[in-house]
Protein backbone atom coordinates (compact mmCIF):
# COMPACT_ATOMS: atom_id res chain seq x y z
CA UNK A 1 0.00 0.00 0.00
CA UNK A 2 0.91 3.47 -0.79
CA UNK A 3 0.21 6.64 0.85
CA UNK A 4 0.30 10.19 -0.97
CA UNK A 5 1.97 12.99 0.71
CA UNK A 6 -0.99 14.71 1.41
CA UNK A 7 -2.95 11.05 3.01
CA UNK A 8 0.10 10.49 5.32
CA UNK A 9 0.09 14.37 6.51
CA UNK A 10 -3.54 14.12 7.07
CA UNK A 11 -3.37 10.66 8.79
CA UNK A 12 -0.27 11.88 10.77
CA UNK A 13 -2.59 14.98 11.94
CA UNK A 14 -5.62 12.73 12.70
CA UNK A 15 -3.98 10.20 15.32
CA UNK A 16 -1.96 12.98 16.95
CA UNK A 17 -4.75 15.50 17.45
CA UNK A 18 -6.58 11.49 18.60
CA UNK A 19 -3.58 11.21 21.17
CA UNK A 20 -3.52 14.83 22.00
CA UNK A 21 -7.60 14.73 23.19
CA UNK A 22 -6.52 11.72 25.54
CA UNK A 23 -3.18 13.40 26.69
CA UNK A 24 -3.83 17.40 27.75
CA UNK A 25 -5.06 18.10 30.52
CA UNK A 26 -7.15 21.19 30.41
CA UNK A 27 -10.80 20.12 29.14
CA UNK A 28 -11.33 22.85 26.65
CA UNK A 29 -7.76 22.17 25.12
CA UNK A 30 -9.15 18.45 24.43
CA UNK A 31 -11.97 19.39 23.04
CA UNK A 32 -10.19 21.38 20.49
CA UNK A 33 -8.24 19.08 19.75
CA UNK A 34 -11.01 16.61 19.21
CA UNK A 35 -13.02 19.09 16.62
CA UNK A 36 -9.50 19.41 15.00
CA UNK A 37 -9.41 15.79 14.49
CA UNK A 38 -13.04 15.16 12.95
CA UNK A 39 -11.87 18.40 10.50
CA UNK A 40 -8.76 16.27 9.82
CA UNK A 41 -11.20 12.91 9.40
CA UNK A 42 -13.56 14.79 7.41
CA UNK A 43 -10.73 16.25 4.78
CA UNK A 44 -9.73 12.92 4.86
CA UNK A 45 -12.74 10.89 3.87
CA UNK A 46 -12.92 13.77 1.26
CA UNK A 47 -9.79 12.40 -0.10
CA UNK A 48 -10.84 9.05 -0.20
CA UNK A 49 -13.71 10.45 -2.24
CA UNK A 50 -16.49 10.11 0.43
CA UNK A 51 -17.86 13.64 0.33
CA UNK A 52 -21.47 12.80 1.37
CA UNK A 53 -19.66 11.11 4.68
CA UNK A 54 -17.29 13.70 4.48
CA UNK A 55 -19.81 16.40 4.75
CA UNK A 56 -21.06 14.74 7.61
CA UNK A 57 -18.35 14.42 9.81
CA UNK A 58 -16.87 18.19 9.24
CA UNK A 59 -20.87 19.34 10.31
CA UNK A 60 -21.96 16.84 13.29
CA UNK A 61 -18.15 16.01 14.66
CA UNK A 62 -16.66 19.38 14.31
CA UNK A 63 -19.54 21.50 13.96
CA UNK A 64 -22.19 20.32 16.78
CA UNK A 65 -20.37 17.99 18.61
CA UNK A 66 -18.07 20.83 19.49
CA UNK A 67 -20.73 23.50 20.49
CA UNK A 68 -22.78 21.03 22.41
CA UNK A 69 -19.03 20.39 24.18
CA UNK A 70 -18.22 23.91 24.79
CA UNK A 71 -21.50 24.84 26.15
CA UNK A 72 -21.67 21.49 28.67
CA UNK A 73 -17.82 23.07 29.71
CA UNK A 74 -19.18 26.32 30.33
CA UNK A 75 -21.78 25.00 32.44
CA UNK A 76 -19.54 23.01 34.50
CA UNK A 77 -16.44 24.31 36.93
CA UNK A 78 -13.25 22.89 36.10
CA UNK A 79 -9.92 23.20 37.86
CA UNK A 80 -6.95 25.41 36.29
CA UNK A 81 -4.69 22.65 35.03
CA UNK A 82 -2.05 22.96 36.16
CA UNK A 83 0.76 20.93 33.39
CA UNK A 84 -0.23 20.57 30.04
CA UNK A 85 -0.18 16.66 29.60
CA UNK A 86 -2.43 14.01 31.88
CA UNK A 87 -0.06 12.00 33.60
CA UNK A 88 -0.03 8.68 31.70
CA UNK A 89 -1.78 5.43 33.02
CA UNK A 90 0.03 2.69 31.67
CA UNK A 91 -2.91 0.19 32.74
CA UNK A 92 -4.82 2.41 29.90
CA UNK A 93 -2.03 2.80 27.20
CA UNK A 94 -1.58 -1.49 27.33
CA UNK A 95 -5.54 -1.60 26.89
CA UNK A 96 -5.64 0.69 24.56
CA UNK A 97 -3.11 -0.46 22.63
CA UNK A 98 -4.10 -4.42 22.64
CA UNK A 99 -7.00 -2.70 20.86
CA UNK A 100 -5.25 -0.95 18.33
CA UNK A 101 -2.98 -3.88 18.08
CA UNK A 102 -6.22 -6.37 17.67
CA UNK A 103 -8.23 -3.94 15.31
CA UNK A 104 -4.30 -3.50 13.11
CA UNK A 105 -4.25 -7.10 12.70
CA UNK A 106 -7.49 -7.38 10.48
CA UNK A 107 -6.45 -4.21 8.33
CA UNK A 108 -4.31 -6.32 6.00
CA UNK A 109 -7.21 -8.43 5.21
CA UNK A 110 -9.66 -5.22 3.57
CA UNK A 111 -8.66 -4.59 -0.01
CA UNK A 112 -6.51 -1.87 -0.94
CA UNK A 113 -8.24 1.72 -1.63
CA UNK A 114 -9.70 1.85 -4.91
CA UNK A 115 -9.00 -1.25 -5.65
CA UNK A 116 -11.10 -2.53 -8.76
CA UNK A 117 -11.14 -6.01 -7.54
CA UNK A 118 -12.63 -5.60 -4.33
CA UNK A 119 -15.35 -7.21 -3.57
CA UNK A 120 -17.71 -4.23 -2.86
CA UNK A 121 -16.39 -2.38 -6.09
CA UNK A 122 -17.09 -5.53 -8.65
CA UNK A 123 -20.10 -7.12 -5.81
CA UNK A 124 -23.75 -7.79 -7.97
CA UNK A 125 -25.52 -5.11 -5.49
CA UNK A 126 -22.94 -2.48 -6.18
CA UNK A 127 -23.24 -3.04 -9.75
CA UNK A 128 -27.44 -3.03 -9.50
CA UNK A 129 -27.41 0.09 -7.57
CA UNK A 130 -25.02 1.88 -10.10
CA UNK A 131 -26.66 0.58 -13.38
CA UNK A 132 -30.12 1.20 -12.05
CA UNK A 133 -30.14 3.59 -9.47
CA UNK A 134 -30.94 6.87 -12.15
CA UNK A 135 -33.53 5.39 -13.98
CA UNK A 136 -35.31 4.00 -11.10
CA UNK A 137 -35.32 6.45 -8.51
CA UNK A 138 -34.73 9.94 -10.85
CA UNK A 139 -31.97 11.06 -8.52
CA UNK A 140 -28.13 11.39 -10.07
CA UNK A 141 -26.36 11.00 -6.58
CA UNK A 142 -26.23 7.14 -5.68
CA UNK A 143 -25.72 7.39 -2.37
CA UNK A 144 -29.01 9.49 -1.91
CA UNK A 145 -30.90 6.93 -4.20
CA UNK A 146 -29.50 3.96 -1.81
CA UNK A 147 -30.20 5.93 1.41
CA UNK A 148 -33.81 7.26 0.38
CA UNK A 149 -35.27 4.44 -1.82
CA UNK A 150 -33.21 0.95 -1.73
CA UNK A 151 -32.56 1.77 1.80
CA UNK A 152 -35.44 3.77 2.99
CA UNK A 153 -36.77 1.69 5.35
CA UNK A 154 -33.40 1.87 6.92
CA UNK A 155 -33.01 5.62 6.63
CA UNK A 156 -36.12 6.40 8.43
CA UNK A 157 -34.86 4.04 11.17
CA UNK A 158 -31.92 6.32 11.88
CA UNK A 159 -34.22 9.67 11.11
CA UNK A 160 -36.64 7.82 13.88
CA UNK A 161 -33.27 7.27 16.04
CA UNK A 162 -32.19 11.36 16.03
CA UNK A 163 -35.79 11.63 16.94
CA UNK A 164 -36.12 10.02 19.78
CA UNK A 165 -32.81 11.27 21.28
CA UNK A 166 -34.75 14.70 21.61
CA UNK A 167 -37.25 13.43 23.43
CA UNK A 168 -35.48 11.27 25.55
CA UNK A 169 -33.15 14.28 26.36
CA UNK A 170 -36.52 16.04 26.96
CA UNK A 171 -38.04 13.33 29.37
CA UNK A 172 -34.68 13.00 31.45
CA UNK A 173 -34.43 16.51 32.15
CA UNK A 174 -38.40 16.39 32.84
CA UNK A 175 -39.21 19.01 29.94
CA UNK A 176 -42.00 19.35 27.44
CA UNK A 177 -40.29 21.88 25.59
CA UNK A 178 -36.70 22.39 24.40
CA UNK A 179 -36.37 25.08 26.36
CA UNK B 1 -38.57 40.04 14.51
CA UNK B 2 -35.91 42.02 13.31
CA UNK B 3 -32.08 41.37 14.34
CA UNK B 4 -32.37 45.14 16.14
CA UNK B 5 -35.44 43.67 17.91
CA UNK B 6 -33.22 40.72 19.15
CA UNK B 7 -30.19 43.08 20.19
CA UNK B 8 -32.32 45.37 22.33
CA UNK B 9 -33.78 42.14 23.98
CA UNK B 10 -29.90 41.41 24.97
CA UNK B 11 -29.56 44.98 26.75
CA UNK B 12 -32.35 44.74 28.47
CA UNK B 13 -31.46 41.40 30.24
CA UNK B 14 -27.94 43.24 30.92
CA UNK B 15 -30.15 46.09 33.24
CA UNK B 16 -32.54 43.15 34.53
CA UNK B 17 -30.80 40.36 35.46
CA UNK B 18 -28.57 40.03 38.86
CA UNK B 19 -31.58 39.74 41.42
CA UNK B 20 -31.49 35.90 42.93
CA UNK B 21 -35.39 34.52 42.66
CA UNK B 22 -35.00 30.91 42.79
CA UNK B 23 -38.53 29.19 41.16
CA UNK B 24 -38.91 32.74 38.77
CA UNK B 25 -38.80 32.17 35.07
CA UNK B 26 -37.68 34.68 33.32
CA UNK B 27 -35.15 36.09 36.30
CA UNK B 28 -33.53 33.22 36.52
CA UNK B 29 -33.06 32.82 32.56
CA UNK B 30 -31.53 36.11 32.90
CA UNK B 31 -28.78 35.31 35.72
CA UNK B 32 -27.96 32.67 33.03
CA UNK B 33 -26.59 35.69 30.19
CA UNK B 34 -25.20 36.94 33.09
CA UNK B 35 -22.89 34.63 34.08
CA UNK B 36 -19.09 36.33 33.03
CA UNK B 37 -17.70 34.74 30.05
CA UNK B 38 -20.83 32.86 28.70
CA UNK B 39 -22.25 36.12 26.63
CA UNK B 40 -20.36 38.43 25.24
CA UNK B 41 -21.53 41.20 23.20
CA UNK B 42 -20.12 42.44 20.32
CA UNK B 43 -20.99 45.01 17.62
CA UNK B 44 -18.51 42.71 15.31
CA UNK B 45 -20.18 39.46 16.00
CA UNK B 46 -23.45 40.56 15.46
CA UNK B 47 -23.28 42.44 12.19
CA UNK B 48 -21.01 39.22 11.00
CA UNK B 49 -23.86 37.08 11.86
CA UNK B 50 -26.71 39.03 10.84
CA UNK B 51 -24.88 39.07 6.99
CA UNK B 52 -24.15 35.40 6.99
CA UNK B 53 -26.82 34.00 8.83
CA UNK B 54 -29.36 34.29 5.15
CA UNK B 55 -26.40 32.57 2.86
CA UNK B 56 -26.01 29.49 5.73
CA UNK B 57 -29.54 29.08 5.93
CA UNK B 58 -29.57 29.11 2.54
CA UNK B 59 -26.87 26.81 2.02
CA UNK B 60 -28.59 24.22 4.51
CA UNK B 61 -31.46 24.21 1.98
CA UNK B 62 -29.70 24.02 -0.98
CA UNK B 63 -27.34 20.93 0.78
CA UNK B 64 -30.71 19.70 1.69
CA UNK B 65 -32.42 19.69 -1.97
CA UNK B 66 -29.31 19.14 -4.00
CA UNK B 67 -28.67 16.17 -2.04
CA UNK B 68 -30.46 14.20 -4.94
CA UNK B 69 -27.85 14.99 -7.47
CA UNK B 70 -24.99 15.84 -5.65
CA UNK B 71 -23.29 15.31 -2.56
CA UNK B 72 -25.49 16.40 0.80
CA UNK B 73 -28.72 15.27 1.70
CA UNK B 74 -30.60 15.92 4.95
CA UNK B 75 -28.48 14.64 7.98
CA UNK B 76 -25.95 17.22 6.48
CA UNK B 77 -28.16 20.22 5.67
CA UNK B 78 -30.37 19.58 9.10
CA UNK B 79 -26.98 20.30 11.17
CA UNK B 80 -25.91 22.98 8.83
CA UNK B 81 -29.97 24.47 9.80
CA UNK B 82 -29.42 23.88 13.21
CA UNK B 83 -26.12 25.53 13.08
CA UNK B 84 -27.88 29.13 12.02
CA UNK B 85 -29.63 29.08 15.28
CA UNK B 86 -26.28 28.31 16.88
CA UNK B 87 -24.31 31.11 15.65
CA UNK B 88 -27.87 33.28 16.21
CA UNK B 89 -27.34 32.48 19.97
CA UNK B 90 -23.53 32.85 20.11
CA UNK B 91 -24.07 36.35 18.87
CA UNK B 92 -27.03 37.70 20.35
CA UNK B 93 -27.26 35.70 23.74
CA UNK B 94 -28.75 31.99 24.08
CA UNK B 95 -31.56 33.43 26.32
CA UNK B 96 -33.24 35.96 24.20
CA UNK B 97 -32.81 33.66 21.43
CA UNK B 98 -35.02 31.08 22.99
CA UNK B 99 -37.04 33.24 23.21
CA UNK B 100 -37.14 34.54 19.35
CA UNK B 101 -37.85 31.22 18.60
CA UNK B 102 -40.80 29.53 19.90
CA UNK B 103 -39.15 26.68 21.31
CA UNK B 104 -42.89 24.39 20.69
CA UNK B 105 -42.01 25.55 17.23
CA UNK B 106 -38.74 23.12 17.49
CA UNK B 107 -40.46 20.05 19.12
CA UNK B 108 -43.23 20.04 16.27
CA UNK B 109 -40.93 20.34 13.40
CA UNK B 110 -38.91 17.33 15.11
CA UNK B 111 -42.66 15.32 15.16
CA UNK B 112 -43.40 16.93 11.67
CA UNK B 113 -40.24 15.45 10.06
CA UNK B 114 -40.95 12.19 11.26
CA UNK B 115 -44.57 12.40 10.01
CA UNK B 116 -43.77 13.80 7.06
CA UNK B 117 -41.40 10.53 6.38
CA UNK B 118 -43.23 7.79 7.59
CA UNK B 119 -46.63 9.54 5.78
CA UNK B 120 -44.64 9.41 1.97
CA UNK B 121 -43.79 5.92 2.99
CA UNK B 122 -47.44 5.10 3.93
CA UNK B 123 -48.90 6.89 1.24
CA UNK B 124 -47.57 4.83 -0.93
CA UNK B 125 -49.51 1.61 0.26
CA UNK B 126 -52.66 3.55 0.15
CA UNK B 127 -52.05 3.86 -3.61
CA UNK B 128 -51.43 -0.29 -3.74
CA UNK B 129 -47.36 -0.33 -4.09
CA UNK B 130 -44.99 -1.25 -0.86
CA UNK B 131 -43.70 1.02 2.44
CA UNK B 132 -42.01 4.07 -0.15
CA UNK B 133 -42.12 2.89 -3.22
CA UNK B 134 -42.18 5.92 -4.58
CA UNK B 135 -43.26 4.83 -8.20
CA UNK B 136 -46.54 4.85 -6.52
CA UNK B 137 -46.93 8.77 -7.23
CA UNK B 138 -45.66 8.21 -10.67
CA UNK B 139 -49.67 8.41 -11.43
CA UNK B 140 -49.96 11.48 -9.70
CA UNK B 141 -47.04 13.37 -10.99
CA UNK B 142 -44.04 13.15 -12.83
CA UNK B 143 -40.64 12.75 -11.52
CA UNK B 144 -42.44 11.91 -8.30
CA UNK B 145 -39.71 9.51 -7.12
CA UNK B 146 -36.98 12.48 -7.17
CA UNK B 147 -39.54 14.94 -5.70
CA UNK B 148 -40.74 11.50 -3.16
CA UNK B 149 -37.17 11.51 -1.77
CA UNK B 150 -36.88 15.07 -1.35
CA UNK B 151 -39.53 15.71 0.38
CA UNK B 152 -38.23 13.00 2.87
CA UNK B 153 -34.86 14.70 2.47
CA UNK B 154 -36.68 17.74 3.38
CA UNK B 155 -38.25 15.67 6.73
CA UNK B 156 -34.91 14.39 7.94
CA UNK B 157 -33.34 17.51 7.26
CA UNK B 158 -36.17 19.16 9.99
CA UNK B 159 -35.51 16.56 12.36
CA UNK B 160 -32.01 16.86 12.56
CA UNK B 161 -32.43 20.78 12.53
CA UNK B 162 -34.71 20.56 15.68
CA UNK B 163 -32.79 18.07 17.86
CA UNK B 164 -29.72 19.75 17.24
CA UNK B 165 -31.28 23.26 18.61
CA UNK B 166 -33.41 21.28 20.72
CA UNK B 167 -30.05 19.63 22.31
CA UNK B 168 -28.31 22.91 22.42
CA UNK B 169 -30.98 24.64 24.03
CA UNK B 170 -31.09 21.97 26.69
CA UNK B 171 -27.36 21.93 27.64
CA UNK B 172 -27.68 25.85 27.70
CA UNK B 173 -29.79 25.55 30.03
CA UNK B 174 -28.36 23.07 32.19
CA UNK B 175 -30.07 21.88 35.70
CA UNK B 176 -31.18 25.16 36.61
CA UNK B 177 -34.27 24.85 34.50
CA UNK B 178 -35.16 20.70 35.02
CA UNK B 179 -35.01 21.77 38.94
CA UNK B 180 -37.68 24.56 38.51
CA UNK B 181 -39.97 22.49 36.27
CA UNK B 182 -39.88 19.22 39.08
CA UNK B 183 -41.20 21.87 41.59
CA UNK B 184 -43.52 23.99 39.66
Amino acid sequence: MTLTLLEAALLLFVVGCAVGTALLEDTLAAVMAFAAYSLGVSVLWLVLQAPDVGLTEAAVGAGIMTILFLLALSNTVTPDADRILEPVRWRTVALVGGFVLLIGVTVPALPAVSDPTAPVASGEVTTYYLENAYEQTDVRNAVTAVLAAYRGFDTLGEAVVVYAAGIVALSVLRREVFA
Amino acid sequence: MSADDVADDVDGDGAGGGGAEPGNGPTEADEFDDRPGLYVESTVIMTTVRVVAPFVLTFALFIMFHGADSPGGGFQGGVIAGSVVMMLAFAYGIESTRRWIDVRAVVALAAGGVLAFVGIGVGAIVLGGQFLQYTEYERLLDHASKYGIELVELGIGAIVASVAIGLFFLLAAGFTHAVEGETA
